[in-house]
Formats: C-alpha cells, sequence, structure tokens
C-alpha cells in the first residue's frame, strides 16, 4: 500500500529547527491494520499527517500505491488523498452546521457523483455503521459515540482503501470506544487498511502489527502473535 | 455542491444572527448611501444628453476680459460670431442661437410671466424634440408662430388642443398675437434648453437696442454650434484666440472697443454646459467631493464586511479544513466563501435598494433634485447596480477567501491554538482605516458646516433681511411707483440703482490720487439718494447724497449728458487706496475721475461710507464709489415692515399694477439671494453631514459586532484573569484599552488627512475660518467616545461573568 524510506520530517521556528521524525522507514501492505504507539510529541501525529498527505516531508521518499508522492504539490496531493484515504479524528471534526446524512455527504461532493447515488450510498453506510435513525440529526444532539460513528461513516463512504485515525477513541468512555474499534476491525476484515494512532494498548490490541515511535524513530515494531 | 454551499451559509447566518444582522445591515446602508448619492452625481451629469448627436453639439461662450479686473462670463455669444465661424471652419454643420428672455404674456385678459426664446429659424431641425400636435417643417412657417410645450398648453389651454390658439406676448411697449403652430413635449428637467415657450427671433422687435447688431460689446444670444463628427476639437479650440485678434474692432476710444478689453472665446460640450458653463450653477468639484464620500462610505462598509468575516474565521475553519481533508482544492474554497459574500452581498443589494426607494423622496426635498430610479426603464443603471453588487461581494469575500483557500488542514484539525492568531492584527488595521475614514468625514463635516455658518454670519456691511429688489423700474412712470410705494403703510423705505448687492458692478471708475501716483480702479455703482439708507449702510465721514442738483452727476431727461462736475460718495477702502489716512480727510477733495477714457468728471467726495458686500460675499470686498445716474436707475429696493410681510409684498403687488397694467411684476427677496450664494456649500455642508452620520454609524456596528465576537474569545482568559484577583474595573480598562488602541492610531492618520483637504478647501474662500487643533482633539475624543459605548455593554458583561463559568466554556 504505502512505503515510507528514509522520510524526516524539520519545523523551523525564527530560532529552533525540530526533527519531528528523522529517517523513518515504514512499509504497510494493503489490507494491514497498523497502530502507531509513542509518548505525546514523539511525531505520531506528524507521521499520520504525512501519510494522510496533510504534510509533505522535509526529505524521504513516500511511495504511495506505486507512485512517489513526496515532491508533490497541493493540489495533486488532494485528488490522491480524496481518491483513497478516509480520515478519522479524536474530535470528531463533523460541521455543525450540517446534518448527520449532509456530513456523510459532504465527502462525495467533492467526486463528481450525481445525487442519486450519493443519497443511496449515504443511506448504505449510514446503516452500516447504525446510525440510519438520526440522519437528519445535528450533531451537538449526538452522544459522542454516535458523532464518530458518524465520522467512520464519513471516512468509508467514499469507498477509501485507507482510513487514518488519529486517537479515534480519545474522548470516547470505554464501551462507546470498544464499538468504534469493533467497527474499525470488521472494516479492515472487509479489506480496508487501517492505520491508526493510540495512547490505548488494548485498542492498539485490535491491530495486527504495532510501530512504536520515540522522539522521531521508529524504535520497535511487534506483530501480534495470534490472530 | 451549491446547495451544500447555500445550505451551509444560511445556516451559518441563522446562527450567528447578530454577525448577519450587522453584515448585512452595514452593507446594506453603506450600498444605499453609495446609490443615493451616485444616482444624483449622475443626474448631474446627465444633463443634455439627449440630444440627436449631443456629442457633436457646443455652447460658443464669451468671457469678457479686462486687465485687473474680474472676468465677466457670459453664457452668450456676440451675433458675427455665427458667420466668422461658418467661414473659418469646414467642420461646422450648423448654429442655432436663442434669446432667453422672461417676457409678459395676455391670456383671455390675464398677465403671465412667460420665459421664452426667440430662436433661429433651424431651431427644431438643430435640437430634435417630439412634437405632439404640429410638425418640426410648419412650426415656424410665419413669422407670427409660437411653439409651446405640453405643460406650457396645460398652462393657457388646459382640457382642449392648443394648435392655432392665439396668445399675446408684449413686445416693447405693445402686444403682439401669435399663432401656436406647435405643440412639443415638456423640456426635460436636467436640460439647459428651456424650450416652453419658443418664438421666431425677429429682429425688428428689437429695433434700437443695441443689441443683435455687429457690436461685440453685448453677447446677448446662447449659441450652439454643431460639428461633424469626428472633429478633432483641439484644433478649434486653438484657433478660438486667434479670431478674436482678427474680428474684434480696435478703436481709438477706449471703452467702446476692444482696446482696454478684450475676449476669450470657449467651446463647452452641450453635455458640459450644466457643470462647466459660464452662468450655470452646476458643481463639478462639488460633485466629485459626494462621489468620494461615496467611494468612502462604501469603503466603509466593504471594510466592516471584511472585519466581521475574518472574525468568524475561527468558527469556520474546522469546516474548510474537513472540505480540504475530504479533497476539496483551492479553487473550491474561493469559489465557495466567494459565492457567498456575493450573495450576501446581493441580498444586501436588494435591501439597499428598497431603502433607496424609501428615501429618494426625503432626499430629493433634501437636495431639491430630481433624482429618480426606474430599474425596469434604465437596464444601463441595472447592470451597474448589479455589477456594483457583485464587486462589491467579491471584494468584501477575497480575504477571508484566500486565507481560507490558502488555510492548512493539519493546523486545524489537529491543534488546539486557535487557527485565527495571525489574523487579529489584520482585523485592527482594518478598524483603524474604518475609523481614520469616519473621524476624517467627522473633522472635515465640522469645519465644512464651520465655515459655512461663518460665512452665512459674515458681516455683509448692510441688512438684507426684509429688503424686496424690483427689477425694470427705469421708465419714465418709476418716480410714481416709487411715491406709491411710500404710500403704503408696511413700506418703510425705497432705494434706487443700477444693480444691487450680490450682483456686482460692471462699472470701472479710474481716479488718480492725490499724490499723483497710478490711477486707482474703482467699482462704480449708479444710484439714487435713498440707497444708503435704504442698505443701512453706515456713513463714516461727511454725508450721504441727496437730490440737490450738485449730487446728480446725470438727469433722467432727453439726450441727458454728465455734469462736468459732480459730487460722489466713495468707501473706505477707496479711501485708503486714494491716500487719505482717514475717512475725514478724503470729505471735500475733488478728484478727477474718468468714467470711461474720452469722459473726465471732477468728483467731489461728500462723504464716506463703511465698506459693504457688493459681489459675491466669497469674493473680497473691493473699493467703491457711488454716484447718482438717474438713467440707471433699473432696481429699487424696498424696505418692508417685517412684521406682516405678505401685506407688504401686496401693497408692493398693487402699487406695481396701477403703475405699469401691462406688465407683471419682478422681484427678488434680498434674503434670498444672500442665500443663494452659500448654496452649493450648503448642500456640501448637509450631504457631508448627513453621510458621516452614516459612516460613523456604520463603523460603530462593525465595532460592535467586533467587541461581541472579542469578548466570547477572551472569555476563558479573562476567567483566568479574575482567578488571578483582577477586578471588574480592571477587566474592564483591558478590554476598552483593546479597543481605544485602533481608534487612537485612527485619529493619528485621520488628523493629517483632514488638515490637508480643508486647508485646501478653505483657501478658496476670501473670508476662511482657521484650523484650530481644538476641534480636531474634541472629535477625536468623540470617536473614542462613541466606540466605548458601542463596546463598554460587551466588555461589562465579560468582566462581570462568574469565573468559574468561563473556565468551563473550552
Amino acid at each position: 500500500m504505502l512505503k515510507l524510506h528514509n522520510l524526516s520530517k524539520v519545523y523551523r521556528t525564527d530560532e529552533v529547527e525540530t526533527a519531528a521524525l528523522n529517517s523513518v522507514n515504514i512499509e504497510i501492505e494493503s489490507g494491514e491494520f497498523v497502530a502507531i504507539m509513542g509518548p505525546s510529541g514523539c511525531g505520531k501525529s506528524t507521521l499520520l499527517n504525512i501519510i494522510g498527505m496533510l504534510d509533505s516531508p522535509s526529505s524521504g521518499d513516500y511511495i504511495f500505491m506505486g507512485e512517489n508522492v513526496a515532491p508533490y504539490g497541493e493540489a495533486k496531493l488532494s485528488n490522491i488523498r480524496k481518491q483513497h484515504i478516509g480520515f478519522i479524528f479524536q474530535s470528531f471534526n463533523l460541521i455543525d452546521e450540517l446534518s448527520v446524512e449532509e456530513n456523510i455527504e459532504l465527502a462525495l461532493l467533492y467526486h463528481n457523483i450525481p445525487a442519486s447515488e450519493r443519497r443511496e450510498r449515504v443511506a448504505h453506510v449510514m446503516d452500516k455503521v447504525g446510525i440510519a435513525h438520526r440522519a437528519k440529526h445535528m450533531p451537538s444532539q449526538l452522544s459522542g459515540g454516535q458523532q464518530q460513528r458518524v465520522a467512520v461513516a464519513r471516512a468509508v463512504v467514499g469507498d477509501q482503501a485507507m482510513i487514518l485515525a488519529d486517537e479515534p477513541t480519545g474522548n470516547l468512555d470505554s464501551a462507546h470506544g470498544q464499538e468504534v474499534m469493533e467497527m474499525l476491525q470488521s472494516l479492515n476484515e472487509e479489506g480496508t487498511t487501517i492505520v491508526m494512532v493510540t495512547h490505548s494498548p488494548a485498542h492498539a490490541d485490535y491491530a495486527r502489527r504495532t510501530i512504536n515511535l520515540f522522539d522521531g524513530h521508529v524504535v520497535t515494531e511487534n506483530l501480534r502473535a495470534a490472530v | 455542491m451549491f446547495e451544500n454551499y447555500l445550505k451551509i451559509a444560511i445556516r451559518n447566518l441563522m446562527r450567528n444572527k447578530l454577525f448577519s444582522f450587522i453584515n448585512i445591515a452595514g452593507l446594506a446602508v453603506g450600498l444605499a448611501a453609495f446609490i443615493l448619492i451616485t444616482l444624483f452625481v449622475r443626474d448631474e451629469f446627465s444633463w443634455d444628453s439627449h440630444w440627436t448627436r449631443s456629442s457633436d453639439i457646443y455652447r460658443l461662450e464669451n468671457t469678457y476680459t479686462r486687465p485687473g479686473q474680474p472676468d465677466r462670463e457670459s453664457p452668450n455669444a456676440v451675433d458675427p460670431l455665427k458667420d466668422i465661424f461658418f467661414d473659418t471652419f469646414r467642420e461646422v454643420e450648423d448654429i442655432t442661437r436663442y434669446f432667453d428672455a422672461g417676457m409678459t404674456v395676455r391670456n383671455n385678459g390675464e398677465l403671465f410671466g412667460q420665459r421664452t426664446l426667440f430662436a433661429d429659424a433651424n431651431f427644431f431641425d438643430f435640437f430634435s424634440m417630439r412634437f405632439l400636435e404640429g410638425n418640426a417643417a410648419n412650426a415656424f412657417a410665419t413669422q407670427s408662430n409660437v411653439v409651446i410645450s405640453q405643460r406650457t398648453a396645460e398652462k393657457y389651454f388646459a382640457g382642449s388642443s392648443a394648435l392655432g390658439e392665439v396668445i399675446s406676448v408684449r413686445i416693447g411697449d405693445e402686444f403682439r398675437d401669435f399663432v401656436v403652430s406647435g405643440v412639443v413635449a415638456s423640456p426635460k428637467e436636467n436640460s439647459i434648453v428651456v424650450h416652453d415657450f419658443i418664438l421666431p427671433f425677429n429682429r425688428e422687435y428689437f429695433v434700437g437696442a443695441r443689441w443683435f447688431t455687429e457690436d461685440w460689446r453685448f453677447a446677448i444670444r446662447q449659441t450652439f454650434v454643431r460639428f461633424a463628427p469626428g472633429t478633432d476639437m483641439s484644433l478649434i479650440r486653438a484657433e478660438l484666440p486667434a479670431i478674436v485678434d482678427r474680428h474684434l474692432p480696435k478703436g481709438q476710444d477706449g471703452m467702446e472697443t476692444g482696446r482696454d478689453w478684450s475676449m476669450t472665446l470657449s467651446l463647452v460640450p452641450i453635455e458640459g454646459v450644466h457643470l462647466y458653463g459660464n452662468g450655470e450653477n452646476g458643481d463639478a468639484d462639488v460633485l466629485y467631493g459626494f462621489l468620494a464620500v461615496a467611494v468612502l462610505i462604501l469603503l466603509i462598509a466593504v471594510v466592516n464586511f471584511l472585519n466581521l468575516s475574518m472574525a468568524r474565521t475561527a468558527h469556520r475553519a474546522r469546516e474548510v479544513s474537513m472540505r480540504k481533508v475530504l479533497g476539496a482544492n483551492r479553487s473550491q474554497i474561493l469559489q465557495q466563501f466567494l459565492g457567498e459574500s456575493v450573495l450576501l452581498a446581493l441580498v444586501s443589494l436588494m435591501i439597499a435598494l428598497a431603502l433607496v426607494e424609501l428615501a429618494l423622496p426625503y432626499y430629493n426635498a433634501f437636495l431639491s433634485s430630481l433624482v429618480q430610479m426606474n430599474l425596469l426603464e434604465d437596464p444601463a443603471l441595472l447592470a451597474a447596480l448589479l455589477a456594483l453588487g457583485i464587486g462589491v461581494g467579491l471584494s468584501a469575500g477575497s480575504m477571508h477567501a484566500t486565507y481560507f483557500a490558502l488555510l492548512r488542514p493539519r493546523d486545524v484539525l489537529y491543534s488546539n491554538t486557535s487557527p485565527d492568531a495571525g489574523t487579529t492584527r489584520l482585523r485592527a488595521g482594518l478598524v483603524v482605516a474604518q475609523f481614520s475614514i469616519s473621524v476624517a468625514l467627522m473633522i472635515i463635516a465640522f469645519f465644512v458646516n464651520q465655515q459655512t455658518e461663518y460665512a452665512r454670519q459674515l458681516d455683509l456691511g448692510f441688512s438684507a433681511d426684509n429688503l424686496i429688489v424690483v427689477s425694470g423700474t427705469n421708465g419714465s412712470q418709476s418716480e410714481t411707483f416709487k411715491q406709491r410705494l411710500l404710500a403704503s403703510p408696511f413700506v418703510e423705505a425705497v432705494g434706487r440703482s443700477s444693480d444691487v448687492p450680490t450682483e456686482g458692478s460692471e462699472d470701472r471708475l479710474h481716479i488718480r490720487p492725490l499724490d499723483g501716483g497710478e490711477p486707482v480702479m474703482l467699482d462704480g455703482l449708479p444710484t439714487g439718494p435713498d440707497f444708503f439708507s435704504v442698505y443701512r449702510i453706515p456713513l463714516l465721514a461727511g454725508r450721504y447724497l441727496t437730490d440737490a442738483e450738485a449730487d446728480i452727476l446725470r438727469k433722467r431727461e432727453e439726450n441727458a449728458s454728465y455734469r462736468p462736475d459732480a459730487n460722489i460718495v466713495i468707501n473706505a477702502m477707496a479711501a485708503k487706496l486714494l491716500g487719505f489716512e482717514t475717512p475725514d480727510a478724503a470729505v471735500g477733495q475733488i478728484m478727477p475721475t474718468d468714467l470711461s477714457s474720452t469722459l473726465r468728471v471732477n468728483a467731489t467726495i461728500v462723504g464716506v461710507v463703511e465698506d459693504f458686500h457688493f459681489d459675491s460675499a466669497r469674493d473680497v470686498i473691493r473699493p467703491g464709489i457711488y454716484y447718482i445716474d438717474q438713467m440707471r436707475q433699473s432696481d429699487m429696493t424696498v424696505r418692508i415692515n417685517g412684521g406682516n410681510r405678505d401685506a407688504a409684498i401686496n401693497s408692493v403687488e398693487q402699487a406695481w399694477r396701477e403703475t405699469f397694467p401691462d406688465t407683471l411684476l419682478s422681484y427678488r427677496v434680498m434674503e434670498d439671494m444672500v442665500e443663494q450664494q452659500y448654496q452649493s456649500e450648503a448642500r456640501l455642508s448637509d450631504v457631508l453631514l448627513m453621510f458621516t452620520i452614516l459612516a460613523v454609524t456604520i463603523s460603530c456596528m462593525g465595532l460592535y459586532g467586533l467587541a461581541s465576537f472579542t469578548a466570547e474569545r477572551r472569555t476563558k482568559e479573562i476567567g483566568i484573569r479574575k482567578v488571578l484577583g483582577a477586578r471588574l474595573g480592571d477587566i474592564l480598562k483591558l478590554l476598552l484599552w483593546q479597543f481605544s488602541k485602533p481608534i487612537l492610531l485612527a485619529n493619528l492618520l485621520a488628523w493629517p488627512a483632514a488638515f490637508y483637504f480643508l486647508n485646501d478647501w478653505l483657501n478658496g474662500f476670501a473670508y476662511r475660518i482657521e484650523l484650530d487643533l481644538l476641534p480636531f482633539a474634541s472629535i477625536g475624543a468623540a470617536a473614542l467616545a462613541i466606540g466605548w459605548m458601542t463596546v463598554i455593554g460587551h466588555a461589562y458583561l465579560v468582566a462581570r461573568a462568574n469565573p468559574i463559568k468561563a473556565l468551563r466554556h473550552e
């Protein structure tokens, strides 16, 4: 699916240079479920941003589906991103002014899909995450777990091959957290590649592989023993 | 997609009702003001553009020049110029002229005053107008035809066809009959050609008058020249001085011909005559001033919009980021937000148009204008307004649309810091810009108002109230008329002169000072003995003129001639100019005075009066000399009893009817004549005041919106400060200071700009006020106070809030 080769990211302010990522080499196969762990400030989010093409590396290569996207500009990245990558955030990032179905539909608006097909796909994915009965509700009328399910639906409605989840359970209580994790697991079983940043070892256990980051380096990679 | 944009735009509007209201209302008010002003300016610039081939038509004007004197600008041209133009320029296609006069008309035994054009035969070929009855070809079939306008037809022949009706016009001493040969559409309000009553020009009517001859001293007829299309006017204009050189007669007798004076010719495009022509009351500079105010107000409204939109960026950054994550590219984001603000601008435009429609009657009354807005009949206006709305929307939305297009989603979606940190300074800058304009407008409006008041209260040197000026009193019956007036209990005094104050004098007399130096030039005014008492002009030394034989320079009689010696009165300025230390020193002095280069009189100064304004109050007072010339006393000034004005005017009318039964009384009120001189400034002052109030209001709306926004955003900070011990007063001070800074800075920018502008403007006045610092400071303080009043409500609420609540806010 993707391959990071000697990838570094340096942030510069007026006086200080901070290396957020330092010669990172990671390979993720299609259909994998990978967890990224590490203490705060270790570079997890930067890594996820670069994988999600919301940020560009300072040096190194990023091969995404056989293409080196590291030198690409915003317009090209935006195109690849909308085709292949879905996002789930800790704070859900739903749009307050749009209803549940409109929030989900937003992901299809930039794909030139006819309205009738959009409605069908949104209905289908709402069924899948069990939020159909809330279709007309506004985000503020939903619980945190429900909101995150909407966010998951939005991430997959465009048939994205890969989902990037940034602490998807961080704002949820344990019951709702587990619900979301099970949803991700079932998506993975259907073939979606999932890359997830998490603080929770329990939730990391849903992944088949865990990458530990520390100070911008990959420290260890463990495969889960039993499937 | 569009539906989605629309939906989210509307929901955002509904969600932030205060912001939305301020945004839309501010822009609507700004647009309405802009539209009102530009409609008026457009109206003023649209004069006489309705004539066929109007862009090829020019009015030929004469300006008389004499060294050391103000030019005398005539709207007319002398008669010989018509043939000269045809001979000189191949490009001249046609020339038409008319003599514009107020005549007395008799219809069914009743007398009417009637503005009349004595027009050349080709008038209706030259000026295309619609004939409701009759036709252009037969309009002037005979010399006793008259063409009238629709409104004139209604005035005289209401309800029936006017064609073939007879109407009498007093020409010379007799009434002549004219047959109506055509009725044309009423003249447009925005035209200098007031074609209500058009007679064929006939030189016989004016036999005896020196007008309409080859005499270059009398420019009597308005003269319009049509040039071939594409004529290079700069080449034509370059020839004009040579025409004067070649054709202006130069005699030996100085004043009588072109030796002591000369003339310049000008060709004014007919579309510009109202604004730039000689003797017209349009003032292009004032219009440009209006236009500048309009643009500034629109700018304030747009800045308001920019500022409030920028204040809301934080709120919508999440939406934009999410859209980008989901694949929106920059141009899509740009489109969305530009589209949104264009939509808002168009909504504002609709409201503005409604406001304009509501305000127009009051606005027209205020400006005594006839501005109209007929969008359906005026596609150009409609298109211009639409373009205005879209343009305003695009510029008002440009800043936050660009900001959003460049926004990086990771900055918003992953971070806790507010995404708009970078825009705070920008927004403060916009407030500075807005208040700079507002403060500058306030200062300018204040001083323009002060100057207008100052000019109004300027001591004219005479008392203008309760004076009525009756013209046309030069005839033999005038003494009878005067006695009848004085018999009325409502008339206090009657004075006579050839001209009256505000009109200026055209006589220039030369006197050699006692020390034998160069002759000085004085403005001469033929008066009667009673002139000074009617105008209440104080005597400084000696005495006023009387009816005594020696005081009369020329008597009213057949073949009257000037006395070789006569008594005169001068003003204080003339006394000083002639070298007298005091007014008393001048009394009794005999001065050789040149009435013209061939007429010398030994004048004895018998009195010196206080200086008084005779020209416009905008000009400086000039040295003057006053003498009795009974042949030149066409104006009679009547001082009436102010207690019963209507009765007084009635008694003047009655005295006139008894004395001159065949002519109509024409009179003017001196107070109006004085006021007329300030009209242009007064109008500027009023408009400026009105629109300054608007500008300040819009600025405050913006500030109010911003304050509510800031209050919301600083809630947490203020909570922390309060937990750390800050008191209500400290917090209020903190918040007020935040809004004081941009206003203070705005003052710093506004003061020099206003000073520079005002100083320049005031230099155009002979008597002007000085620019004190105090009003600047007061207005600055007022702006600050207005700003405080605007924000204090929010500041107080935030400062008073329970800190616990504030800290849970996040």
